[in-house]
């Protein structure tokens, strides 16, 4: 195997406020390889959108960026301005979460995306047109040379978020970035726009990472899963072992609230109790032990994340990994016997 | 669009006549002409008589008051009694384009300033020119124009003494035709300086508001994640979303401009509409208190106009049906 | 502020604190306007208490100094009949903020009241309103202010009363606004629900929610408030001598200008001063009470 795409390493993020310092992101590692689908999945306040900026360094400049993150082989904190905006929107794109808000109202959306193409290829105004009608026809947008000329506004949502994917993928990026993209949308429109990301995936070869709180949506689409909780890393493994194999309370709970789980296994809608920690006072050990039904005196320290099986890369961060299939099996027991 | 237009002008034409008809009443019930002439000696009944035809008297004031709205669209505002019995309309009209003479470079500066200093802190907000901006624009807001202007007068007075020359002139208005090009310009410069700094302390702070706003937003931020340059973000993503809610402060500082400004107007002994509107209203001069109350509102209703035109223009969101 | 800046931020929802203690601590952290606090109190006491301790009154003549410059036996000279221009100033600030607190009061108490009453019935009242805001749009509220200043603005209380009638409509929104929004959320179905009268449903359950931004203008109308007073009084519409404004100190001193500059100026810096306090009180208020304000 050759070097990764993306190697991120023992990445903090940290945002000072009046009321203390904000650890959203805490030691995080990872990689992402050429070509693949990597999800990144928590809920709010996870640190996974953080982490997402961290890499495209689109956090504000008073958070604290520690660590290392390399692509293809460039650091990307030590890169200065200069240097960061020739990767940006060229080998290094990104998708946000709300496309009502993420293009440029008062720009049309064939110059939006024209500017892309344009920022990084020396290009004329016409050829530039001309590659901005084939993307937009390649996300599926109808009659993409007459909307070339339309505003935002004059768009839907999931045709906005279209847009921003063609905009996203205007140089043919070899890691694209999309943070929530389909959260801001409607159910039916979600599917169709996780379609274009996979189209746009074969055409272009691009490394996918999605970021997301929506396990079901990554089921079908996502080559390996990363499950982040309080800035932390909690599992990492490939979708099927975590899907089926999970070795931390966190994930269960995750798949438990999902309405219409994996397989046939469903149960009961079981939403995780209480919410994220404040990420300025995280609690002591186990960041999510006050919200595990599995915690014991053992989880007042704080687990180290280790391998479950090295062969795979699955990884747990839980002092009760290896119990974990045993728990389970003993709760779930009474409640089939019930039903 | 000219449809909208219209319809707008139409809509406001109640609410002009509803002003107009308030301020009217307020002043023809202040003061009664006929007590001049009640300390005169010599004036006999015909005197009297011509003051009750001249101001219509006899009749109550909304009768006297639709005579003077159906002369004032057909474009006569009277007389102005304590002007001699000018036309009224024509002495607003050239004081109002003494006005002008100041307004218009003074907006200029204005805009110029404010959207400068307001973009530039707020992109470099917390920045030491940040907290220095918005320092000034505190003082700005909270120094009364009269107390500016008497400070501007007191270090000229100062200089005079102290070196025996000043560079600029304290008071009254000259022109290019009567005095050349260089008084002209000394005596606009620190009636002009004062307008500047009343109103650039709150325009500067309101374009920071917006840019701040803007370059907060999604937007911004999805083209710097396209590489795009700074400059190039701020330029043409940033300002022009930045100054559409712009538009509407320009136009009603504008129109204010244009009408007169008072104070400082009155400070420099500038002929403009400010000292005029004073000296109408303390002596009580209908015709010439409505004249200048009819083309200051329509100076704003124009500008308001303008400025929702303008949006529709900046902003294509905006359609006018 | 980013949406990543955000979603870092939501952990911190569950402080403990009450919403009353972190706003006055927020607002003991602003140092300006904890300065400003002070410098309005010290220059409130002077207003009160020096008039007392100064061996002049405020209307006694002193023939031997007429119309004198900055001196030890009067600190801020005197006026061309000899009066001292402290006591004058400090008696002028005590009417002018007076008058200010006035204004910002009865603006307060009218623009709420209407804006509530027309934010929670519509219809006819709210469509009154609209036309009043809108008519201040088309003939400048100045001109108005002006008129009725000459006429009826000659005590210290008509001056407060014309001024407030004239600057409602700012506050009256913003009241508006939020009784507009809140009329039809669930807290208050639940109170109508409950039997509560629309009184006590308008001013116990919706007015504290806009209680932030009522105290914010109402402080920053005294600054505006001392300004518009002064000005009048400056142009000699306002209150009339021998009541000592502040404004009417500086119009009576404009005429000295060259020869005795600080009887205007000294008047002219405690509008300043007292203004600037206002406004960074104001300011502090609004971060302290609206914490989403507060990065943008």
């Amino acid at each position: 195997m050759t070097a990764p795409l993306l190697e991120v390493e023992d990445l903090r993020v940290t945002f000072g406020t009046d009321d203390g310092d904000v650890r959203a992101v805490q030691g995080l590692s990872f990689t992402v390889s050429e070509g693949e689908t990597l999800a990144v999945v928590g809920e709010s306040g996870s640190g996974k959108t953080v982490a997402a900026l961290a890499i495209m360094r689109l956090l504000p400049r008073y958070a604290r960026i520690e660590g290392s993150i390399r692509f293809r082989g460039t650091s990307l904190l030590d890169l200065d301005d200069d240097g960061m905006r020739g990767l940006q929107g060229d080998d290094l794109a990104m998708v946000f979460q709300d496309p009502m808000t993420a293009l440029n109202p008062v720009i049309t959306v064939g110059d939006q995306i024209v500017e892309a193409i344009r920022t990084h290829r020396d290009v004329t105004e016409a050829a530039a047109r001309e590659r901005a009608a084939e993307l937009l026809d390649l996300v599926g947008i109808p009659e993409p040379r007459r909307r070339l000329d339309s505003y935002p506004h004059e768009f839907s949502g999931g045709m906005r978020q279209r847009a921003m994917i063609a905009m996203a993928i205007s140089n043919d990026p070899k890691l694209l970035i999309a943070d929530e993209p389909t959260t801001a949308l409607d159910v039916t429109v979600q599917a169709q726009v996780m379609e274009v990301i996979r189209r746009v995936q074969e055409a272009t070869g691009t490394a996918v990472m999605l970021v997301t709180h929506d396990l079901g949506l990554v089921a079908g689409t996502a080559d390996r899963i990363q499950v982040m909780y309080g800035g932390r890393l909690f599992e990492s493994g490939d979708t099927d072992t975590v899907f089926y194999g999970s070795r931390n309370p966190y994930t269960l709970g995750l798949m438990a609230s999902i309405p219409s789980a994996v397989g046939r296994t469903a149960h009961r809608l079981e939403p995780i109790p209480g919410s994220p920690p404040s990420l300025i006072n995280l609690p002591e050990g186990c960041v999510f032990g006050p919200r595990c039904a599995f915690a014991t005196d053992a989880c007042r320290t704080e687990p180290e994340l280790r391998a479950v099986d090295a062969a795979t890369g699955h990884a747990t961060r839980c002092h009760r990994a290896d119990e974990l299939p045993a728990l389970i099996a003993a709760r779930a027991a009474p409640r089939e016997a019930g039903a | 669009m000219l449809a909208y237009a219209v319809r707008r002008v139409l809509a406001t034409v109640p609410l002009l006549v509803l002003g107009t008809f308030i301020v009217y009443v307020l002043v023809a019930v202040s003061g009664d002409p006929l007590a001049k002439l009640a300390t005169c000696n010599t004036c006999d009944q015909s005197a009297f008589d011509r003051i009750i035809d001249l101001y219509d008297l006899d009749k109550p004031i909304p009768e006297r008051y639709a005579n003077w709205i159906v002369n004032a669209v057909q474009g006569d505002f009277g007389p102005a009694v304590s002007y001699g019995s000018l036309d009224a309309g024509a002495l607003v009209l050239e004081r109002a384009a003494n006005s002008a003479r100041i307004a218009i470079p003074a907006f200029l500066i204005i805009m110029a300033i404010a959207v400068a200093l307001g973009v530039y802190s707020a992109v470099n907000q917390y920045s030491r020119l940040d907290y220095a901006v918005t320092g000034l624009s505190f003082l700005g807001i909270s120094l009364p124009t009269f107390v500016f202007a008497l400070l501007l007068q007191t270090i000229m007075i100062w200089m005079l003494d102290g070196f025996g020359w000043r560079p600029f002139y304290v008071t009254g208005m000259r022109t290019i035709e009567l005095d050349g090009f260089l008084d002209m310009i000394r005596s606009h410069v620190l009636p002009v300086i004062t307008l500047v700094l009343v109103l650039t302390a709150s325009e500067s702070r309101f374009q920071r508001a917006a840019m701040l706003e803007v370059i907060n937003s999604d937007y911004i931020r999805t083209a710097r994640a396209k590489g795009v340059p700074h400059r190039r973000v701020i330029l043409r993503h940033g300002l022009r979303n930045a100054l559409i809610p712009m538009v509407t402060i320009w136009a009603l500082d504008f129109a204010a401009l244009l009408g007169g400004s008072v104070v400082t107007e009155t400070i420099f002994a500038w002929p403009g509409l400010g000292p005029l509107f004073i000296s109408a209203v303390t002596q009580l001069d209908l015709n010439l208190t409505m004249a200048i109350v009819m083309l200051t509102s329509l100076l704003v209703i124009t500008f308001n106009l303008i400025a929702d035109l303008a949006y529709g223009w900046l902003d294509p969101r905006i359609r006018y049906e | 502020m980013s949406e990543a800046a955000i979603d870092a931020r939501e952990g911190i929802t569950t402080e403990s604190r009450s919403f009353g203690r972190q706003a006055r601590d927020r607002f003991r952290r602003h140092r300006l306007a904890m300065v400003a606090l002070v410098v309005l109190a010290l220059l409130t006491l002077s207003f009160i208490v020096g008039p007392w301790l100064s061996p002049y009154a405020f209307s006694d003549q002193d023939f031997t100094a007429l119309n004198q410059g900055p001196s030890l036996a009067h600190p801020f000279g005197t006026d061309p009949i000899g009066r001292d221009l402290m006591v004058r100033t400090f008696i002028g600030g005590r009417y002018s903020l007076r008058i200010a607190l006035l204004i910002a009061l009865l603006t307060t108490a009218i623009g709420t009241v209407i804006g509530a009453v027309s934010g929670y019935f519509g219809g006819v009242v709210g469509a009154v309103v609209d036309q009043l805001i809108n008519l201040f749009l088309v003939v400048p509220a100045l001109i108005i202010l002006i008129v009725l200043a000459a006429r009826y603005g000659s005590g210290p209380n008509a001056i407060a009363v014309v001024i407030a009638l004239l600057s409602w409509p700012l506050i009256a929104r913003i009241v508006r606004g939020s009784f507009l929004q809140s009329r039809e959320q669930e807290f208050v179905l639940a109170a109508r629900a409950a039997g509560a009268s629309t009184v006590r449903i308008m001013f116990r359950h919706i007015l504290p929610n806009v209680f932030g931004p009522i105290v914010v203008n109402a402080t920053l109308l005294i600054g505006i408030a001392i300004i518009l007073e002064s000005t009048l009084g400056f142009l000699g519409l306002g209150v009339r001598p021998p009541v000592p404004t502040l404004g009417n100190l500086i119009a009576e001193a404009k005429g000295a200008l060259q020869t005795k500059p600080s009887a205007a100026l000294i008047p002219g810096g405690f509008i300043v001063a007292i203004t600037l306090c206002a406004n960074f009180i104001g300011d502090g208020l609004r971060d302290a009470l609206d914490p989403t304000a507060r990065r943008s």
